[in-house]
């Protein structure tokens, strides 16, 4: 009869060791299973179908290519990141459903590479979203490409990888050089702040003078101009 | 049953819709993206939307010494580096009337045909992945990684070999490559009939491919298409005969056509092409041995290299077409003006957009593939 009231309760709040065991084996089961998004940007995505395909068999490490950006873990930007490029990487980036990772590679994204005086790139990827990890070489061979993803498993494991939260402590930061890149009234559609304090990750770089901006800014974003120039027919009855 | 004050609300017709076909896509080959418009799952319109991949090259080689702009024409088409670098550097040795020695020609030629095979692998990889034929994209990259070792081995980088310099090559072939060479084309060709029965007498990609982007041979003229595409149409041009460059001259081979110009024709072409380079390297490592002497003529400081003033315009057959580049000096240490004129620029572009048109959806990467565009080398 009373032996039910003799359990102990388990609270389930951060800091009980029961639940430390629980966050373990969620970080261990994520870094087993992760997908990368299919974004090409740069070169050294030619060394990515090597590192995928039978000789080097990323798939072994429970890594596999994924299409879309909702159901990725990991952003690979390969190589260097042209500004129209960027701003799609960033609208991908904001779309993928945390946690997420980020993995630069290729020297481009460390701080240039070769093409450190072009008017066309952006030079330093982490300016504009946090990045995890970087694989250096131009390009990295694809041991140095799934050394990397096992590093970034390691990480993963002992909870080391997380910039997503970075995003959203240091918004302000990170939307106030894409606001310089992209002019005063850069939006996207996805709301960081709101999402922050959903995720309970509100920073003292939340908010700024940039997130500011932006709420002046701010309006709902209408349909994509295709700029395909035709008029829509009327209905014939 | 209708409320008095119902009104029928006049709607654009829904079976016209326009998507975004890329730049994130799996279908669409590299950073490039199209936009299209559809009736059913039928195109009636595309526009092509590059820039994605936009570096400024033709500025940024202006801003560099000649020598260094070897080590950024390769990053200009990233799956047939090989062709670029060479143009380049015939282009500097117009301008300076330097003569190659022979050995380094020849040498020349094995790195050229050896990309072209791997870059063909690279393509049916791609091509082949589009009408969902998985294993032919493994055994297609995985194959060209054989390739990409004997690169690694010879000028030692894996794809941007950075081996050509004007006046020659940078180094000697190591000892005993020649041997390899041959196993790995003994490999590849044994392999072929594989690849016939895996992909190219497949039902699943003939049915697939047959009239699917067809172009006439007037179209393809008119359009600027060059290299296998423009001899999927039946036309036997290849620069390499044409207008001989390096020391194909001295070598036995034939130009491949196909007549029907769809995506199977050019896909052929390519099959027949890489037979050819088989039997082109064959001659090659035939010849090597007994050709002697020096690798490299001898050039000046490189540091401090005032090439003469004058222009020029060269051309090479790169695996994706013509390839050319428009070099002008003014004498200073730094090309005045450097233009390319890259074959992906019209096949992506121009090409792509008029062969979608009234194929459905899911056959836009498909032609994208066959026409093996790079759009690296679309945007520059």
């Amino acid at each position: 009869m009373s032996s039910i009231n003799q359990i102990p309760v388990i609270e389930a709040k951060r800091g009980n060791p029961l639940s430390k065991v629980f966050d373990e084996l969620v970080r261990f089961c994520r870094s087993r299973s992760l997908f990368i998004l299919h974004y090409c940007t740069g070169c050294g995505a030619i060394e990515l179908p090597p590192a995928m395909t039978s000789r080097f068999d990323m798939e072994r490490l429970g890594i596999q290519p994924m299409v879309s950006p909702r159901q990725a873990d990991i952003l690979l930007i390969t190589g260097y990141v042209s500004i129209k490029t960027l701003k799609r990487v960033i609208l991908t980036y904001e779309q993928m459903g945390s946690p997420k990772y980020v993995i630069g590679i290729c020297s481009c994204t460390v701080n240039g590479g070769m093409y450190w005086q072009s008017y066309a790139t952006a030079k330093k990827l982490d300016e504009y979203m946090p990045v995890d990890l970087y694989i250096a070489g131009c390009m990295p061979r694809p041991e140095a490409v799934i050394a990397g993803l096992q590093q970034l498993m390691n990480r993963i494991q002992s909870g080391e990888a997380n910039s997503w939260e970075d995003y959203f402590r240091n918004y302000d930061y990170y939307l106030g050089n894409q606001q310089k890149l992209f002019g005063d009234n850069w939006q996207t559609p996805t709301d960081i702040i709101t999402e922050a304090k959903h995720y309970n990750l509100m920073g003292e770089g939340t908010f700024g003078e940039h997130t500011r901006l932006l709420e002046q800014h701010q309006k709902p974003l209408e349909a994509l101009d295709m700029r395909l120039g035709h008029n829509l027919k009327e209905p014939t009855e | 049953m209708r409320p008095e004050n119902y009104e029928a609300q006049r709607q654009p017709p829904s079976n016209e819709y326009e998507l975004n076909f890329g730049p994130n896509h799996p279908g669409i080959e590299g950073n490039y993206a199209l936009k299209v418009k559809l009736h059913g799952d039928v195109v009636i319109e595309a526009n092509a939307d590059g820039g994605y991949l936009h570096r400024g090259f033709e500025k940024l080689m202006e801003q560099r010494l000649w020598i260094q702009n070897i080590a950024l024409v390769p990053r200009i088409c990233v799956p047939d580096p090989s062709p670029m670098e060479l143009c380049y550097s015939m282009a500097v040795e117009q301008l300076c009337g330097l003569v190659v020695p022979k050995r380094a020609q020849w040498i020349r030629v094995l790195q050229l045909e050896l990309s072209r095979i791997a870059a063909h692998l690279f393509t049916f990889g791609g091509h082949a992945a589009t009408t969902g034929m998985y294993s032919t994209m493994y055994w297609g990259v995985t194959d060209r990684d054989l390739l990409l070792d004997l690169f690694e081995e010879f000028t030692g980088g894996r794809v941007y070999s950075i081996y050509n310099i004007p006046g020659g090559v940078r180094r000697e072939l190591p000892p005993g490559f020649l041997q390899r060479v041959t196993e790995t084309l003994d490999y590849i060709e044994s392999r072929l009939p594989d690849y016939d029965n895996l992909f190219f007498k497949n039902q699943v990609f003939v049915r697939r491919a047959k009239g699917v982007g067809v172009m006439t041979r007037e179209q393809a003229l008119a359009w600027g298409v060059t290299g296998p595409n423009l001899r999927a149409t039946g036309l036997a041009f290849d620069v390499r005969r044409d207008d001989p460059y390096q020391v194909y001259d001295q070598l036995e081979f034939e130009i491949p056509t196909e007549e029907s110009g769809d995506a199977w024709a050019r896909t052929l072409v390519r099959r027949h092409e890489l037979m050819e380079s088989i039997r082109i390297l064959r001659q090659v490592i035939d010849a090597l041995p007994d050709i002697h002497g020096s690798i490299r003529a001898p050039i000046p400081n490189p540091l401090a290299w005032n090439v003469p003033a004058g222009e020029t315009y060269t051309r090479v057959e790169s695996s994706k077409g013509e390839l050319c580049y428009y070099v002008v000096s003014d004498g200073g240490p730094k090309p005045y003006r450097v233009h390319v004129r890259g074959p992906s620029s019209m096949h992506a572009v121009q090409v792509l957009e008029k062969l979608a048109i009234g194929s459905r959806i899911e056959d836009i990467a498909q032609t994208m593939f066959s026409l093996d565009a790079c759009p690296p080398e679309v945007d520059r």
